[in-house]
């Protein structure tokens, strides 16, 4: 079973830039960031593609290709690293069965709900298999209902053996799950609590 | 057999890249094809003229009259040991007077002509430099050659090829920046797919190569369209040209165009060269991953 944990925080409190940080979309003015034991602020830029790919990425906007099926936009990145068709077909269908759209294959993101196109998102994050996947405010545009169901899925996926780190305001879904909740303010870690709650007017206490 | 497939990615993606292109691909196409049809007309015409002086040069004649009292044959030797000399033939000075009595019908005079010698030489270049020569043996009277014709075709070839040079420079640098503009286009119409590409990490070059590949592409099809507007006027005019050529200088050969193969594969290269960099050079700017 794989980490699971929340970042949480009022809005500026620095939950995406960590992101941002982790995946090197940003670079911090001063300080290290340690991925697997690897400093990755000292990275090459032209390592950072290899680093993106050992990290699956979940984004509030699902930033899902609108000219491609589920199909084609799960598949991309390996299509694009050169893996052989068959299997392509067999990770992808993986993928699907886990966020469970094996018969949107042929739909486009247009077609599709807030919460099926995030799904989407999430099968392509785990598609090549990564040992983390970050996912940042990955139920801001969806409905409380659709948002349990989002998180619960990435829990499931942590269950098979990912990390899984999920930065969020949404104060329902991370007093649902009671799992390990880090509290952000003005940039600082102020608490990092295992099976936590999130309180907005006490989050500079993280309970 | 992974790069193949990777190969075959890059491809589709360059096909996708050129539909969405729609339009602006022809422009380009239209801006660099006039380009390389500019080009590839001069370099054609300068080729097909430097054929034309270099077959001048072999119809073209200096004559050389003699002093009397020396053996014409011995002369004769002494020029064909001269650098640049193909023949030399020997018109004695009787034969010359009968010529001219049967033409011209002129009075029974003593005979009044020098012996003769009449010499080609393998390149217009060299008629100068040999009349010079000519002009240091004791034995030769006179030299007389009609150097103003080739002297004006080789100066015309070196304005085309100057001219040629400036006006391919000029359009081929608007090439670069139509080039430049269009795949500029392109990335900002695939700005978020790019976004995103980058987001999942896929390589760089996978991402650029694509745009690289349509700028080829665009070179290609410009130096295809290019060839075939030059062959069809050289085709057209060919046959006029040579006839003239063929009046003016009886002996000359009528194959004298330069060979459109060989212009192909510069303006293929050139316009798949021009191709590459203008999109490598913008993509390599307006892509930061």
């Amino acid at each position: 079973m794989g980490e699971f944990a929340f970042i949480v925080g009022p809005s500026g409190a620095g939950k995406s830039t960590i992101m941002r940080l982790l995946y090197r979309e940003e670079k911090p003015a001063a300080g290290q960031v340690f991925i697997g034991g690897i400093d990755i602020t000292r990275l090459d830029r032209n390592q950072v593609p290899l680093l993106r790919r050992r990290l699956g990425i979940v984004f509030q906007d699902y930033k899902l290709l609108p000219k491609q099926t589920v199909y084609d936009n799960v598949a991309y990145i390996l299509r694009a690293l050169g893996v052989d068709a068959n299997e392509i077909s067999k990770r992808v269908s993986s993928a699907l069965c886990v966020v469970n759209l094996e018969n949107k294959v042929d739909a486009y993101p247009g077609e599709l709900s807030g919460g099926e196109q995030q799904r989407v998102g999430i099968a392509r994050a785990i598609v090549n298999g990564p040992p983390v996947v970050l996912a940042d405010e990955p139920t801001g545009n969806l409905d409380p209902v659709t948002s349990l169901e989002i998180v619960q899925l990435l829990e499931k996926i942590s269950q098979r053996g990912t990390t899984v780190l999920i930065s969020t305001h949404d104060q329902f879904i991370v007093n649902s799950l009671r799992r390990r909740v880090i509290s952000l303010k003005q940039g600082k870690v102020v608490a990092d609590v295992d099976s936590g709650i999130y309180e907005m007017e006490a989050n500079s206490q993280g309970l | 057999m992974r790069q193949l497939r990777i190969l075959a990615g890059v491809a589709t993606e360059t096909v996708q890249g050129l539909k969405q292109g729609g339009w602006s691909n022809w422009l380009v196409v239209s801006i660099l094809a006039i380009a390389l049809t500019i080009f590839g007309g001069v370099l054609q015409l300068t080729m097909t003229l430097k054929n034309v002086v270099s077959a001048w040069g072999s119809q073209l004649e200096i004559s050389a009259y003699l002093k009397d009292g020396f053996d014409p044959r011995t002369v004769a030797k002494e020029v064909s040991q001269l650098p640049n000399v193909k023949l030399v033939e020997i018109v004695p000075k009787e034969v010359a007077w009968q010529e001219m009595q049967a033409a011209f019908k002129v009075a029974a005079l003593n005979n009044p002509l020098p012996n003769t010698l009449h010499i080609q030489l393998n390149s217009v270049d060299s008629v100068e430099r040999t009349a010079k020569s000519l002009r240091a043996i004791n034995t030769i009277e006179h030299v007389r050659y009609p150097l103003t014709v080739a002297q004006n075709l080789n100066r015309f070839r070196h304005f085309i090829e100057a001219a040629g040079i400036a006006v391919t420079a000029a359009l081929t640098a608007a090439t670069l920046m139509v080039i430049g503009n269009t795949i500029q286009l392109v990335i900002q119409s695939r700005n978020r797919e790019i976004e995103i590409q980058s987001l999942m990490g896929v390589n760089p070059w996978y991402i650029k190569g694509p745009l690289v590949l349509q700028g080829i592409i665009y070179g290609v099809v410009s130096a295809i369209l290019a060839t075939s507007v030059i062959w069809a006027t050289d085709t057209y005019i060919d046959c006029y040209v040579t006839g003239q050529l063929i009046g003016f200088m009886p002996l000359i050969q009528s194959n004298l165009g330069y060979g459109m193969l060989p212009t192909f594969i510069v303006l293929l290269l050139l316009g798949a060269t021009v191709g590459a960099s203008g999109s490598a050079w913008t993509s390599g700017r307006f892509i930061k991953i």
